[in-house]
């Protein structure tokens, strides 16, 4: 009754020109734009006021605007650059394995293969399981003396057990591993799915054209998933960047000398330890800049946002 | 030649197998490691033996869980908001991607862009404000608060990726079914729909992980332990110096179970393989 | 379709009646948050359920936070002009949250005569007035030993380097295990050689000659003794020690209930005594308290104080006593046998009475963090002492302007 009332309304506007087409489209898309947007808004300007303010431990019912002090504080300390290096490494590193992973994964797990749903279903554990168990077990995994990742290196592959937590870049790569480890299911599920995407018959006829399975990926598989996997990579990109659980919890805050940190887990530490909510503000503004000036690169390079049929 | 051809092949079969056998090994050792702390005595997290059954294991910790924890209560609420925000998300994602799919308005680019521009900002400095703005609403110690919060935070990926899958499903389907005489809504949802089965269960998936395992903002919120949530129930374990981690870890594999079970009830959709054939026309 | 997008539109409005208001302003209702371990918070429920029962028509609840938690979710709770209307902690987050003005002065809500009946040590002040009473002094670390392992405790440190070689063998059998790469667990020793951290006018004294000579013995006592872990973080330190690998451990109170539930027949003593210096290491004391939001509405103070008071009482401070060895605050509560008889009570105050009272002042916080690089990179063999002590102290500096600009 209300439903076809309805249906004709809808059915009225688009038996005319455009205008009437991108209102069915607005309508489609407004509840979920607005709850979006109202969400984020108000903390987004929050913090671009807060920025420019001197909010700290002295001042902090009574700040005042301050201009761009923060922001100059941010950039004058060394710190800032290598941390960003760090960021990008971190970034880059998870997210090309994540992807390489998953993709690989999916591909076999799409195959005829003995036990695949079970298989399929054990892999989704780290994205199902909670963080917090998980990164502090990989934590003890790590450990020097007991840690079953040293054990393992010691007795089977006969090398010198690593100080994953004491060094540096060990503890770097310690975090990275865990994330590895976390992020690929996702990946792989979404790989998944893209695959069903891609008709048959195109594997066929390259068949037919006497394609290897290499040229089959390339030329079929590849292209044919892209639309899928780049929502996927783009914010993928975006949250690991951001991610600070998990170096947080690897190596319990930036261990060893705060040299395990990223952006976010730097802003974390000196920002809410010292209570300088000016100066992470100003800092938050900063990466947000640089993920925005990414993103529109990284979108008009893959041409995402287009229509693709 | 072909016999060779054939051997290699059996070959690759072979290695393939072997490398998705040990990816799954290597998933399984630490949440082998987690079982291992929920069966150990006296609450240790490390242990200097490797045995997978610890010495004196006992199934102590789920026994307390389920009868002196109120980790059903906890369970019940998380069900509850995982799954209406699951529900909006399906509903506003397939809406909104297929927009952004199919047509070309005012202000489309700006606004996927905006979408992803909103999961930009760094999560932590968003916490204190976002708390001002429920608090001014009145929506402190409230689910809608926390199912707007989390809806809001899968919703870009979930149109995007609802967007790319829309974007691999040929219009000429659609038109195919309107000349036959269904309304647009008609050929969305029974032609477009069911084909974006696979895009469908990842939304959902999706939405319901966000929402089922957040911790952060549902300890801002939710200040009555009766609203607890399961990864706030699990907190109240751990304690800085003296953290229950027999209790604990059994509470992390207790959680990961439903997550497991959707995506297992799922996964028929998201193979489902429902394009084959149908471009032909 | 659209039936169904309806019916989810009145379900979310029916779940937004379940919001509810501020609970500071509600009169019925007491909020708590406190960061108390799980086995104290069943005494705790115990004795709130008690009041309760004797005050009806009020509901006291108390919520859970992790310490860490607990600090920033109060600040933001606070700026909002919400939050508990009781926050119960360590005495360290009274320095920040005075200097926020979010806790209020409560010298003129407590009698000089309530006040006489606390050990002086319970009352915290900061800049002049009293923010915070306390139910617990303690958080203080000790040399805590396995009795079956070794029945008599050593006195002096290089009994316990002794001791400690003949328990140390293979590769998981250490004498000493303890969370030393963490700055807090390394102060007795700073103290033992005779540094502190704050100068009376809470500058950091951190580039001394004791710095440098505590960091050598922390090292010696890794590389040259052999007696603690290579790398050994709080778990690594607890899991050996429950599991009867390592006869001693430098712990503090809170884990005395957990190891009486692993089986573990402890005894606790003071941190041994080191003759190069003729100092016994002073731990940093805490008290543990009671403080009050300042956004609570001056009607609902006398609530407020009755239930504190009651907390603070001598029967409640006796029940946490005796379940969990902690040392009370009340002057009349150290005469009760069942306190005055308790061994473990009485060593942790041998103990206490040596330590040194926590600072509270915020600037403690950017010792901690100044502290920690450098400190581990010394145990990395990056650094020598002598260059970390400098770069403690340089680094404290800088943080403590920027965190006062």
């Amino acid at each position: 009754m209300k439903s076809t009332r309805w249906g004709i309304a809808i059915g009225h506007w688009f038996d005319s020109e455009r205008l009437s087409t991108e209102k069915f489209a607005y309508i489609l898309m407004a509840p979920a734009a607005i709850v979006m947007f109202g969400v984020v808004v108000y903390p987004f300007f929050y913090n671009v006021v807060i920025s420019f303010s001197n909010m700290s431990l002295r001042h902090f019912r009574d700040w005042h605007l301050i201009g761009l002090k923060q922001y100059e504080e941010v950039f004058s300390g060394r710190i800032f650059y290598t941390v960003f290096l760090k960021t990008i490494i971190w970034t880059v590193v998870n997210v090309f394995f994540h992807v390489t992973i998953g993709v690989v994964l999916a591909l076999i797990l799409n195959r005829k293969l003995f036990g695949k749903a079970a298989i399929r279903t054990l892999l989704i554990l780290p994205w199902a399981i909670p963080q917090v168990i998980v990164a502090l077990t990989w934590r003890s995994m790590f450990n020097y003396e007991y840690g079953a990742i040293n054990l393992f290196i010691a007795h089977y592959l006969r090398m010198a057990p690593v100080e994953w937590l004491g060094k540096p870049l060990e503890a770097f790569s310690a975090c990275i591993i865990t994330n590895i480890w976390l992020g690929f299911p996702f990946m792989m599920t979404i790989a998944l799915g893209g695959l069903q995407s891609i008709p048959q018959e195109l594997y066929e006829a390259a068949d037919i054209d006497g394609a290897s399975g290499w040229q089959k990926f390339w030329t079929v598989t590849a292209p044919l998933l892209r639309p899928v996997m780049i929502p996927a990579i783009t914010l993928g990109i975006i949250w690991t960047f951001n991610n600070v659980n998990i170096i947080w919890l690897v190596s319990n805050g930036g261990e060893p000398s705060d040299q395990t940190h990223i952006l976010v887990s730097y802003v974390y530490k000196a920002a809410f330890n010292l209570y300088r909510y000016g100066y992470a503000a100003a800092l938050s503004m900063v990466i947000f800049v640089i993920l925005f000036a990414f993103s529109l690169v990284f979108l008009k390079r893959t041409r995402a946002s287009e229509v693709v049929y | 030649m072909k016999e060779k051809k054939g051997r290699f092949r059996k070959i690759i079969a072979l290695i393939l197998y072997l490398t998705v056998i040990g990816f799954t090994i290597i998933v399984l050792y630490p949440i082998i490691n987690v079982f291992s702390i929920s069966l150990r005595p006296a609450d240790r997290l490390l242990s200097t033996s490797l045995k997978i059954i610890p010495d004196g294991a006992s199934f102590h910790a789920y026994k307390v869980l389920f009868t002196e924890t109120p980790f059903l209560l906890w369970f019940w609420n998380s069900v509850l908001i995982s799954l209406t925000v699951t529900a909006t998300g399906v509903v506003l994602a397939s809406t909104a991607g297929y927009a952004f799919s199919r047509f070309n308005f005012y202000g489309k680019k700006s606004t996927m862009v905006g979408l992803l521009v909103t999961q930009m900002f760094p999560p932590t400095m968003l916490l204190l404000p976002m708390y001002i703005m429920l608090l001014k609403l009145h929506l402190i110690n409230s689910y809608i608060g926390v199912i707007v919060i989390y809806t809001s935070t899968a919703l870009p990926f979930c149109v995007w990726q609802m967007k790319g899958y829309y974007d691999t499903i040929p219009f000429s389907l659609e038109e195919a079914a309107r000349i036959d005489g269904a309304t647009r809504w008609g050929a969305f949802r029974k032609v477009v729909l069911p084909l974006a089965a696979p895009a469908l269960v990842i939304t959902a998936l999706f939405s319901f992980m966000t929402a089922w395992a957040e911790y952060v903002v549902a300890a801002q919120v939710l200040q009555d332990t009766s609203l607890f949530t399961l990864p706030l129930g699990l907190k109240q374990f751990e304690s800085s110096m003296s953290t229950q981690w027999g209790l604990y870890a059994a509470g992390s594999l207790i959680v990961s179970i439903p997550a497991v079970a959707l995506f297992l009830f799922l996964s028929r959709w998201l193979i489902s393989g429902l394009t084959l054939g149908s471009v032909k026309g | 379709m659209n039936r169904r997008y309806l019916l989810w539109v009145i379900s979310l409005v029916i779940i937004s009646f379940s919001c509810a208001r501020s609970t500071i302003s509600d009169p019925h209702q007491i909020v708590i948050w406190h960061q108390m371990r799980p086995d104290e918070r069943v005494v705790l429920d115990q004795v709130l359920n008690e009041y309760m029962k004797q005050n009806p028509g009020i509901k006291v609840t108390a919520l859970y936070k992790e310490t860490e938690e607990l600090r920033s979710g109060f600040q933001i709770a606070a700026i909002g002009g919400a939050g508990p209307d009781i926050v119960y902690g360590p005495s360290d987050q009274v320095g920040p949250f005075e200097v926020m003005q979010i806790i209020m002065p409560l010298d003129t809500l407590f009698s000089r005569d309530y006040l006489l009946k606390f050990n002086p040590k319970a009352l915290v002040y900061s800049h002049g007035h009293l923010y915070q009473i306390a139910d617990k002094i303690g958080n203080h670390l000790m040399l805590i030993y396995n009795k079956a392992l070794l029945p008599n405790p050593p006195r002096t440190m290089d009994e316990l380097i002794e001791i400690g070689k003949r328990f140390t063998h293979g590769s998981s059998n250490y004498g000493l295990v303890w969370n030393y790469t963490e700055p807090y667990f390394f102060i007795p020793f700073l103290t033992g050689y005779g540094g502190w951290v704050l100068d009376s006018l809470n500058n950091p004294t951190l580039d001394t000659p004791p710095m440098v000579s505590a960091l050598k013995f922390i090292k010696a006592l890794r590389d040259r003794y052999r007696i603690i872990p290579k790398s050994c973080d709080y778990e690594t330190a607890d899991a050996l020690f429950k599991e009867g690998k390592a006869p001693m451990i430098i712990n503090g109170p809170w884990s005395f209930g957990d190891y009486k539930k692993a089986g573990i027949n402890f005894g606790v003593t003071r941190i041994p005594f080191i003759k190069e210096t003729g100092l016994w290491p002073a731990p940093m004391v805490s008290p543990v308290g009671y403080s009050i939001n300042a956004s609570v509405p001056s009607w609902k103070i006398p609530q407020i104080v009755k239930l504190i008071k009651y907390l603070l009482s001598p029967e409640v401070q006796l029940k946490f006593t005796n379940a969990f060895n902690t040392i009370p605050t009340r002057v009349e509560v150290y005469d009760v046998p069942s306190v005055r008889d308790n061994k473990i009570v009485r060593e942790s105050e041998y103990q206490m009475e040596i330590g040194r009272p926590m600072p509270i002042v915020p600037e403690l916080r950017a010792i901690w963090d100044a502290m920690r690089p450098s400190y581990q990179a010394v145990l990395g063999g990056t650094e020598s002492p002598e260059a970390a002590a400098k770069e403690m102290q340089k680094s404290a500096v800088e943080k403590i302007k920027e965190m006062n600009e």
